[in-house]
């Protein structure tokens, strides 16, 4: 019963979350100095052209019954219609999200799968040389700009070896398995830049947290009576120093996000990130509005999917 | 009754030797990562401050075009001619300028969010579940359409940022600021009939004031990589330099792909600054800390 509340009040917060992302960009984009009616409708238009677009795009109509309409409009899956491609966003943005959603959900399993093994090097080998050489490749991976990532991986893999393509998601002739062996190359070089972006908070939060859970007096008592090391570390410390690092992925979604719009736009991935990159040239603000709220929708499905793992796996979280 | 009082006086008491402070700033010089870090952000501000005297602005169109790094352009020069080296040196201007501007108004808001949660109680369920859902979104994408709609300008960039940044600091200043009016220091100002401001600026505000430090510096950084992100999709301010306008413009024109130091010397820039900024940040914190400092005084 504990998890069903517990479950439902995270549903709850996550519903709050979008109805506040679609909001916040709503209002914004009506309320700001650039002006939507302005970037469609030119000032050398007549006025009746201009009073028509307006009336097309519902531009016209009061700031409330505007919103509702948005809303209503968004809950059956409409995002309004692109103001340059006149075709709607919807069309536009879900042709392009499996693309974000295989770079980052790669990445993120990728990082942790490396990550994971590299936090516990270091804490088991606390001081160390070993320990040292994670703990500064963790500041350092923290520090870097994203696209410099990327940008220094297309140069030495993509044109100086040449060992994987510079740019796009797949090969136009390709059928069957080859398709699938098109797209892995594709994929390498924005997977491994985003995961060399985020994999230093994984390392180094795990890092802390097995330091803490191996000085834990369960871990005394294991040691006590005779576990081998290795068994105190995998099957008694582990466990408990992952569930705060699960938190860790609700809160890097973000970043994630944010890392796959830039990656995105230097490897010319057809994702949601590159869709963005292409309206702001265009002042594209539908399809800039929606694709915030596409990409907010899936960070809150994530992060309400990371919270019920944590619910299932941590009693206290539930009674909490 | 007399060991509880006698108690009570001699942790009044102030201790004896160096302050805090100066203990810290101790621990501080004998770490020499920390120092050089210090040192490189000094002289990183130095440049963004003395710019003109360094280089001159870079505008028009120059005779060299997709040079390499030599003797009369040091960094090279990019699609259009320039050179790069004036570039950037110019773009520590703004990078800096959006860095600390955005942090101080994000560390302003945040700071006011945090501590007011934490003192607050009935403020802390709304002010909390609002910082948890600013922290979940997306923000990049979020900036990026505020900064299209805006209008590209330092100010907005600046705005943006900070709009978008406080929440870290909110997280952060609460969590430290939550312990602190639990003391019972700060039940006796209230029992004294102490008014809340005092309290606030008296008690608790010291107490989060190293955070608040560390803070700034981690709040700068991000601020710089997120002005370089912004205008590395063509979201800078037009009429002045910054390091990721320099990789827009080498992405943009296709400079790139042959030309490598259009695209390295910027990002070294970002990269000296961030990774400078994090070591600061870093040997605070363990200057501060007594477990850490290893001076042997607690």
């Amino acid at each position: 019963m504990a998890l069903l509340r517990f479950a439902s009040l995270r549903v709850l917060r996550g519903l709050l979350t979008l109805w506040f992302a679609v909001s916040v960009t709503f209002f914004l984009v009506r309320l700001l100095p650039g002006d939507p009616a302005l970037a469609i409708a030119s000032p050398t238009m007549s006025e009746d052209q201009r009073q028509q677009i307006l009336a097309d795009f519902g531009l016209d109509r009061p700031l409330a019954v505007q919103y509702v309409t948005y809303l209503g409009e968004l809950l059956q899956g409409n995002l309004g219609v692109s103001f340059r491609q006149s075709i709607p966003v919807a069309d536009v943005l879900l042709e392009r999200l499996p693309w974000t959603l295989i770079l980052t959900g790669s990445a993120l399993v990728l990082t942790l799968l490396i990550g994971l093994p590299l936090g516990v090097l270091a804490a088991t080998h606390r001081g160390g040389a070993l320990d040292r050489f994670i703990q500064v490749g963790g500041v350092i991976g923290q520090s870097l700009f994203v696209p410099t990532v990327g940008i220094a991986l297309l140069y030495t893999f993509g044109l100086w070896l040449g060992w994987f393509p510079i740019g796009g998601a797949i090969d136009d002739d390709v059928y069957g398995l080859e398709a699938y062996a098109s797209m892995l190359r594709h994929l390498v070089l924005p997977c491994l830049s985003l995961v060399v972006l985020q994999i230093g908070a994984y390392v180094l939060t795990l890092r802390t947290n097995l330091i803490d859970a191996l000085g834990e007096e369960y871990c005394t008592v294991a040691r006590a009576k005779g576990a081998p090391e290795r068994r105190v570390v995998w099957k008694h410390a582990l466990r408990n120093a992952l569930l705060p690092t699960t938190t860790l992925v609700g809160l890097q979604l973000g970043f994630l996000v944010g890392g796959a719009v830039l990656t995105e736009t230097i490897f010319a991935y057809p994702g949601v990130g590159r869709a963005i990159y292409e309206s702001v040239g265009q002042l594209d603000f539908p399809v800039l509005q929606g694709a915030f709220v596409l990409l907010a929708a899936a960070v809150v499905v994530a992060n309400l999917l990371t919270d019920l793992a944590y619910g299932l796996l941590d009693p206290r979280v539930r009674a909490a | 009754m007399s060991g509880l009082s006698e108690e009570l006086t001699t942790a009044v008491e102030p201790a004896a030797g160096p302050t805090p402070a100066s203990r810290t700033w101790r621990a501080f010089r004998r770490n020499p990562l920390g120092l050089v870090a210090a040192g490189l952000l000094v002289v990183l501000l130095l440049v963004a401050l003395a710019a003109p005297l360094i280089a001159d602005y870079p505008r028009g169109y120059g005779e060299d075009v997709l040079a390499g790094p030599s003797a009369a352009h040091w960094f090279g020069t990019d699609h259009l001619g320039r050179d790069i080296f004036a570039q950037v040196v110019w773009g520590t201007r703004t990078s800096m300028a959006v860095g600390l501007g955005a942090s101080a108004l994000a560390i302003v808001l945040g700071v006011a969010v945090g501590v007011g949660g934490a003192y607050f109680k009935r403020l802390d369920g709304v002010l909390g579940l609002f910082v948890d859902v600013m922290l979940s979104l997306p923000v990049l994408p979020l900036m990026i359409l505020v900064a299209a709609l805006a209008g590209p300008s330092v100010t907005t960039l600046v705005v943006v940022i900070a709009v978008f940044s406080w929440p870290e600091v909110a997280r952060v200043v609460r969590s430290q600021a939550l312990p602190i009016v639990t003391l019972s220091y700060v039940d006796a100002a209230h029992v004294m009939g102490a008014p809340n401001r005092w309290v606030l600026v008296r008690h608790v505000l010291p107490a989060v004031s190293p955070v608040i430090a560390v803070s700034v510096v981690v709040t700068a950084s991000r601020a710089v990589l997120s002005e370089a992100g912004l205008a590395f999709l063509g979201l800078g301010d037009p009429s002045s330099w910054s390091w990721g306008t320099i990789l827009y413009n080498a992405q943009r024109s296709g400079a790139l792909s042959s030309s490598w130091w259009t695209a390295f010397f910027p990002s070294l820039a970002i990269l000296l600054l961030v990774v400078a900024a994090t070591l600061v940040a870093l040997a605070y914190n363990d200057a501060r800390n007594p477990r850490t400092r290893q001076d042997g005084t607690r």
